[in-house]
């Protein structure tokens, strides 16, 4: 199968557009048909997995077409080590999304599938382009979806919630728009050929000051959507608005186009600027860390709780990131997949009690691992994966990226380290409260458990939490030759930035230069 | 001066799309004083008129005509067809418009053929003169079509409001030319170019001079500060002709200050006219995206929102090379789409015309009618320069001319202000899709054929433009190298 990238992004796209001319009463044609494609959709991702050859650094299974060839810009696809498993892990859960939402969605049924179709399209393509601005159409193509979801099938404050979420993510991306075409502009300076690809910005040498604004551009837009500290605030209303399937596409995989986008783009195009900055960012990260925590841990509610969490385990993620050594980066690409397991997986959970109980406040409940056995298992595993239990996927990422950053980052990691204590603290005793002791609350004697499709998502994304959790060499084997050219990119980078600076010390930048010519 | 002979070869071909527009709106009145029955028909000749025009615009050939006063080349096209799909698009909607106020009459295109020949003659005029006879050939023509809806009282206002303050725009640019005619001894594009390079760039009757034509092409821009009229006469024009006004005389005129920017070259570079385009660019953006946040009726942040893009407009006007000529010519044809189709939606909402059509008219639109709210959102997504829409890629052009020649500052003045801008346009969305209309009160689109066809026209368009825009940027680059060599 060739364009097998292509055939991920455009077959849910395809779907949608056949989707729209369904009647609306066809409701469960059309969720039928949508869990179909998204399955469809997962295996042809299998099949990208298969093919994708170990040892690589560089992109594979590559695709590029002209787009835009006045500007340089082209359909350009490619996979790789850091990018592969967040392709799957956005493919696994979508049919996820749709199987936990089978019996939740009752407003317009069909525009829920549609949505999700595209946003998933969208999110591939993030991951997957090789080409600046067409990772920005993808990038902002994720959007308008994620907008209609929570303002349409979200919760009270759904609109509040979805208005500020999409602001938010506006506001960085736009800027980051200026700094794509800035730096199109720049290479274009130095080659004298417009181009937008992204390996044609590595090494480009840029002047410290030019990479301090670029970084400004970039950081800000990813950190938003990580969210880092103090930025965060658009995610707790957007999660806890969201329905089950927004939040757990939100947390499961949007959140890691923030930390996709520093580790693609920030770190080998401004490696002067990453190292002006990055402890900065670090101690953004680590505050982060500490902050989700804590309030997490006073949260009455369970989704809150849940959204706080994710604030935490991504500074854990950007933390690895910014260490710039091996293991920190190799258990941050594994951590990106394992929160959006174990937070995906605990949205779900928090959904299923929703929708039977309609109330998320921890003080409804107590005592329901009696009434909903199989329910308290899965919510243990899913609440043991996050604490990082060993054996199960959070561990492995979160030993490396703390083994990593102590190289580096001795002072800050051993802050974080702090917050997995307090992840242990406010997630068991979420279990305890929800579970455990006698049940108050008489409504809670006869709630159903968890159903068939319900058990359906969840069975997959628990053999993941193992499999990482046992065997994590099957991924990390993966992704090593890119995370060492990644590196190894960044290190050149800076050195050459170093031998720049010695040579000509008051280097003007290319724009001011072209300024000054054009006065004369 | 030496008097040409102005009845050259080929002439008839020069104009042939300006004569079948005239003769064709003439058979129009006639069709509409004696035909009192055939009313129905007259929208689709109309509509055959426009096409016979836009496929004459083949036949014409390339070159200057009239004693070097006309000339036809590849922007003037661009720019044609540009004037050609608002005219189709303002018939395409106004058909089931008019039919419902019961204001029909073939008067009204014959109005718009009209007025479609004043902004072609904008855009070919080489002299100041040919330019100011179409620019009030399609003046005299919107005061009549603004204020159409002639039984209704905000129609006759806006109609007067934009003819008393129109009529003092015009004496402006008369002013303007006629002191640039004391300096320069020419109203011809290129002898003022030939004088104003060897001008004293600090002569106070240049710079007075200037100023008077920039106002007075800054209402017909809607560019701010000039902008006080817009809102008022979209509220009350008829919604198809509010969008069409948004646009085709805009881009006429965008297109006229081309020519004349490029004859003053030599000077813009020495003197503070260019930062007073400048001024008016960045005080259109902020003023028309922070006063269109406040309005809840969807007319008056249309016309708001269309001064805030009038702002992006005249970013490129900054560099006048021929790439930021060829992003002028992208973005009007992106704008025509999908500023008329915003217009459009707001068209087929059957209420009494006298009334605001507000955010409350289209709550809950996007599942009562499907088709119009996906097609109102693509225009609002379009508006805001979101991908992978028409809008995304004119505003990309747009912002990479002005990083190109270095103006990074009012490139980020437009960035921030279309943050502005998004959180209006969203709120559009917000009310097609999540907020229920009042109980008993859900207003169902009354578009037929025509403006559900003008729609289909413009959401294809905003997609074609936006995935594929290769084949247009390639027209536009060569049509703009040739404008400035």
């Amino acid at each position: 199968m060739t364009h097998i990238l292509s055939w991920t992004i455009w077959l849910p796209i395809a779907a949608a557009f056949l989707l729209a001319l369904f009647p609306r009463s066809a409701a469960n044609t059309i969720k039928i048909l949508g869990l179909f494609v998204s399955l469809a959709t997962f295996v042809i991702s299998l099949a990208m997995v298969q093919q994708f050859q170990e040892g690589i650094a560089a992109f594979q299974l590559v695709e590029s077409m002209s787009w835009i060839p006045q500007w340089g810009i082209r359909y350009a696809l490619g996979v790789d080590g850091i990018s592969l498993w967040l392709v799957l892990l956005t493919t696994l859960l979508t049919p996820v999304v749709f199987l936990s939402s089978w019996n939740a969605i009752h407003k317009h049924p069909k525009e829920y599938v549609i949505s999700f179709l595209i946003m998933e399209a969208a999110m591939i393509g993030v991951f997957v382009a090789t080409d600046l601005v067409l990772f920005y159409v993808f990038f902002e193509l994720t959007l308008l979806p994620m907008y209609l979801v929570i303002g349409v099938w979200g919760g009270a404050y759904r609109i509040y919630a979805a208005i500020k979420f999409f602001l938010f993510t506006v506001t960085g991306s736009l800027l980051m728009l200026l700094g794509i075409i800035y730096l199109g502009f720049l290479q274009f300076h130095q080659t004298g050929v417009w181009s937008f690809a992204i390996t044609d910005f590595y090494g480009l040498g840029l002047p410290p000051h030019t990479q301090s604004i670029l970084f400004g551009a970039f950081a800000l837009a990813f950190a938003i959507k990580v969210p880092l500290f103090p930025l965060h605030t658009w995610l707790p209303d957007a999660h806890v608005e969201a329905p089950t399937g927004g939040s757990i596409i939100l947390a499961g995989v949007m959140l890691k186009m923030g930390t996709y986008g520093f580790l693609r783009f920030v770190l080998p195009f401004f490696p002067d600027a990453t190292a002006k900055y990055g402890p900065l960012i670090i101690a953004l990260a680590v505050i982060g860390v500490i902050y989700g925590a804590l309030v997490s841990w006073v949260q009455p509610d369970m989704k809150k709780l849940v959204a706080y969490s994710s604030v935490s385990h991504l500074g854990f993620c950007v933390l690895g990131i910014f260490a710039i050594n091996q293991t920190a980066i190799e258990g941050s690409i594994l951590q990106m997949v394992n929160h959006g397991l174990s937070t995906g997986a605990l949205f779900l959970l928090v959904g299923v009690v929703y929708e039977r109980r309609h109330t998320r406040m921890l003080a409804d409940y107590g005592g329901i691992a009696r009434t909903m056995p199989l329910y308290a298992t899965f919510f243990v595993i899913a609440v043991l994966s996050s604490v990082g239990l060993p054996g199960l996927n959070g561990f492995v990422g979160e030993f490396l990226i703390l083994a990593g950053s102590f190289k580096t980052q001795p002072v800050w990691t051993v802050v974080a380290t702090t917050g997995v204590i307090l992840a242990a603290i406010y997630l068991l005793w979420l279990v305890q409260r929800v579970f455990f002791g006698p049940i108050v609350n008489d409504e809670n004697r006869h709630i159903p458990d968890i159903a068939w499709n319900e058990v359906a998502a969840m069975v997959p994304l628990v053999v993941l939490m193992v499999w990482i959790g046992v065997h994590p060499n099957t991924f990390l084997r993966k992704m090593a030759p890119s995370v060492e050219q990644l590196i190894a990119t960044v290190e050149r980078g800076r050195e050459s930035g170093k031998a720049m600076l010695a040579k000509t010390p008051a280097r003007r930048s290319p724009l001011a230069a072209r300024l000054a010519e054009a006065r004369q | 001066m030496t008097l040409h002979p102005l009845i050259e070869p080929g002439w008839v071909n020069a104009i042939l799309p300006e004569l079948v527009l005239c003769v064709g709106g003439l058979l129009l009145m006639l069709l509409g004083a004696f035909g009192a029955r055939l009313r129905g028909i007259t929208a689709p000749l109309a509509l055959i008129v426009f096409i016979v025009t836009a496929w004459s615009e083949k036949l014409v050939l390339a070159g200057t005509f009239f004693g070097g006063t006309y000339e036809i080349s590849g922007i003037t096209r661009i720019f044609d067809i540009t004037f050609l799909l608002s005219a189709i698009l303002a018939t395409l909607f106004a058909r089931e418009y008019l039919e419902r106020e019961g204001i029909e009459g073939g008067e009204f295109y014959a109005l718009l053929m009209w007025a479609t020949v004043g902004m072609m003659m904008m855009a070919k005029g080489l002299d100041l003169l040919i330019v100011i006879l179409g620019l009030e050939l399609l003046s005299i023509c919107i005061f009549v079509l603004v204020g159409y809806h002639r039984r209704i009282p905000v129609s006759n206002e806006a109609s007067l409001k934009y003819f008393l303050m129109g009529a003092f725009a015009t004496g402006f640019i008369l002013y303007g030319t006629a002191l640039f005619y004391g300096a320069t001894r020419s109203t011809n594009f290129t002898e003022m170019a030939r004088a104003f390079s060897t001008a004293d760039p600090n002569n106070v009757l240049l710079s007075i001079a200037f100023v008077l034509l920039m106002s007075g092409l800054g209402f017909k821009l809607a560019a701010a500060p000039f902008h006080g009229w817009a809102p008022d006469v979209y509220q009350g024009a008829p919604s198809p002709i509010a969008g069409w006004l948004s646009v085709a005389p805009k881009a006429a005129t965008l297109i006229a200050l081309v020519r004349l920017l490029s004859a003053m070259l030599p000077m813009l570079q020495f003197s503070l006219w260019m930062k007073m385009i400048a001024a008016l660019s960045v005080l259109s953006m902020v003023i028309g995206n922070a006063a269109a946040i406040a309005q809840r009726d969807l007319k008056r942040m249309l016309a708001y929102s269309g001064i805030a893009h009038v702002g992006y407009m005249l970013i490129a006007l900054l560099s006048l090379r021929d790439d930021s000529v060829a992003a002028i010519a992208v973005y009007t044809i992106t704008y025509a789409l999908m500023n008329i189709g915003a217009f459009g939606v707001v068209s087929t909402l059957a209420k009494n015309q006298n009334d605001p059509q507000t955010l409350d008219d289209i709550a809950g639109l996007g599942f009562r009618s499907p088709f119009s709210g996906l097609a109102l959102t693509v225009c609002m997504f379009s508006l805001s320069g979101l991908p992978p829409t028409a809008g995304f890629i004119a505003k990309f052009y747009i912002f990479k001319t002005a990083v190109d020649s270095g103006h990074l500052a009012i490139a980020i003045v437009g960035i921030l202000t279309s943050i502005v801008s998004v959180y209006y346009y969203l709120r559009v969305v917000y009310y097609l899709y999540m907020k229920e209309p009042a109980e008993g009160y859900a207003i169902v689109p009354a578009g037929g054929i025509f403006a559900t066809g003008a729609l289909a026209i413009t959401m294809i368009g905003i997609f074609v433009i936006g995935l594929f825009p290769t084949p247009l940027f390639a027209m536009a680059g060569a049509a703009a190298r040739a404008l400035l060599p």
